[in-house]
């Protein structure tokens, strides 16, 4: 690779992770805090790749001769001709940008049964509708057997997982440490009216209230409402 | 003379950009609607999502390794070093708990580093140890491990001892002919500025392109191997630790995340759990494809399996001692 064309390869990888920043997509892939750190490397690579294309620009003009020139060009030519490949990522969000893990992630991932971790939690106030993350709602749920829900409605928002599933639907959030690639879902079966058919991958929030646990270890909601939503910016919990 | 080949080569690279620019503008339909394939859309995820969350840690690896060859003197790390193998690979071992970064970033130092003209040895213990028991790493699984500071000590002292045991074996059987490439000296562009520039930019693409391949293998992996065929192991004590240890081959999980993971997993044992923790930072299929590109395949299809055991051993031995 020559300096201008490897250049290139360097800039628009940094274009490309600035702009996963600045329309927010980048919370697709990564966790939310990871912005400032892929922003500041963006920046880096872009300045280092539009260095190298201007340099390399000039470089007829201002060619300093090197003694090891042949060696040198022959390892470059073996060593980073590779780097292409960083164009396929790229290409891949600009022309086809990959959607957040869906429905299909989710049998797949271990750690479908909640468990509580130990946590107990103190009850809700009488009176309340609380919006929960999914993972609450299944640490609650098989904490002392859901009594810290103590009746009142929470409001949960994800995906549909499972359009049919023993009378009613799976509803599931991806929760994430780092990067989708360590993605562990949380799901909930929802029972009750459908004002909306649970399509498959469809975002709802839904609210209702604490049924119990399903023989198979998912925690299940008495669902009072079910409204369709767009997808969040932060698709993951 | 000098002008004519770079003129071509730089005429090659302007061609494959426009003919990835024509095949893309063609192609663009046909990707979205391929993207309506659940597996599809998985797998560009989670390739995606490898990419973008190492490149930091690359940016920090390409930039500390453009540094050395610029700014330190060549030998002057080694002599920094004691001259005897036995024991520079334990100075060496503990040294890598001074970068924060994650594995990939430690590649690309690794390689100046001998090219610097430091013992192969030491050098590979140090792509060893860096991302296993960094700072940053030990944090990450603290917080993971709520109330289990044993699962620090152990991740800890399982890495640095897997680290140094490669580091061992390879000063007394490794063939250091087999890293003559990575040994060379890095490129003098001139200044320092100038070498520094050249330096990471080249570390970038080399260790950049083998990302994405390693990142491509770890979500097709993701995708087609169902998590039951691992839970399966679960129950036996030795088989739940070789199923976690070739988990995290497979997973390929930055070593700052995974700890996330290895909690999560109850149902295995900690001493499984902690091979998880020990292995995974030391090889994955990422990783694998990144060492095969900077040393050559010769090299990594010895010391990979070298290193797995090694990896497997100590956190072997370290679970049965502490957990």
């Amino acid at each position: 690779m020559s300096t201008e064309a490897g250049g290139t390869a360097v800039l628009l990888v940094g274009v490309l992770l600035v702009r996963l920043v600045v329309t927010d997509t980048y919370q697709r892939f990564v966790q939310v805090g990871m912005g400032p750190w892929l922003l500041a490397a963006g920046v880096l690579l872009a300045a280092l790749g539009l260095v190298a294309v201007v340099r390399g620009l000039r470089a007829p003009a201002t060619t300093v001769p090197h003694q090891d020139d042949h060696d040198r060009d022959h390892d470059h030519a073996h060593g980073d001709r590779i780097g292409w490949l960083l164009l396929v990522p790229v290409l891949a969000v600009l022309l086809a940008p990959p959607p957040a893990l869906g429905s299909y992630g989710v049998d797949r991932s271990s750690g479908v049964t909640v468990t509580a971790g130990g946590r107990t939690y103190s009850p809700l106030a009488a009176g309340g509708e609380y919006p929960m993350a999914l993972r609450e709602f299944g640490e609650r749920a098989v904490d002392a057997n859901g009594a810290s829900f103590a009746g009142n409605p929470v409001e949960l928002t994800g995906f549909v997982a499972r359009p049919d599933d023993t009378g009613g639907f799976r509803l599931a959030r991806f929760q994430i440490s780092c990067c989708a690639a360590d993605a562990v879902a949380a799901v909930v079966r929802v029972y009750g009216v459908a004002t909306v058919a649970p399509e498959q991958d469809r975002w709802l929030t839904v609210v209702g209230t604490f049924r119990g646990v399903g023989p198979d270890g998912v925690p299940e909601l008495d669902a009072a409402a079910t409204v369709p939503v767009d997808a969040p910016v932060d698709p993951y919990e | 003379m000098v002008d004519v080949p770079v003129r071509r080569r730089g005429g090659l690279g302007l061609a494959v950009v426009a003919a990835f620019v024509v095949v893309a503008a063609l192609a663009q339909p046909w990707l979205r609607r391929v993207l309506d394939v659940p597996a599809v859309a998985n797998w560009s995820t989670i390739f995606v999502a490898v990419v973008v969350q190492a490149s930091p840690f690359l940016v920090l690896g390409v930039a500390v390794s453009g540094a050395v060859a610029a700014f330190v003197p060549p030998g002057a790390i080694s002599r920094l070093l004691p001259a005897r193998p036995a024991l520079a690979v334990p100075v060496a071992a503990v040294a890598g708990a001074a970068l924060p970064g994650c594995e990939c970033g430690s590649v690309p130092v690794a390689r100046r580093l001998m090219g610097h003209g430091v013992a192969p040895a030491a050098a590979l213990t140090f792509l060893l140890s860096s991302p296993a028991v960094n700072p940053v790493v030990l944090v990450a699984t603290a917080v993971a491990f709520p109330g289990r500071p044993e699962m620090v000590l152990g991740r800890a002292a399982g890495g640095l001892l897997a680290a140094a045991g490669v580091g061992w074996v390879w000063s007394a059987i490794g063939r250091d002919d087999l890293l003559a490439r990575a040994r060379r000296p890095g490129h003098d562009a001139g200044s320092p500025l100038a070498t520094f520039l050249a330096t990471a930019q080249h570390d970038f693409l080399s260790a950049g392109g083998f990302l994405v391949i390693g990142a491509a293998a770890a979500a097709t992996l993701q995708t087609v191997v169902p998590r039951s065929v691992v839970d399966a192991f679960a129950t036996s004590p030795w088989g739940s630790v070789l199923a976690l240890a070739v988990l995290a081959v497979v997973l390929a999980i930055c070593s700052e995340a995974d700890a996330f993971v290895a909690a999560s997993l109850r149902q295995f044992s900690p001493t499984a759990q902690l091979a998880f923790l020990v292995v995974g930072p030391m090889v994955d299929v990422k990783l694998i494809a990144l060492h095969a590109g900077t040393f050559g395949r010769a090299f990594t299809v010895r010391f990979v399996p070298l290193a797995f055991a090694s990896a497997l051993g100590s956190a072997a031995l370290v679970g049965w001692w502490l957990l």
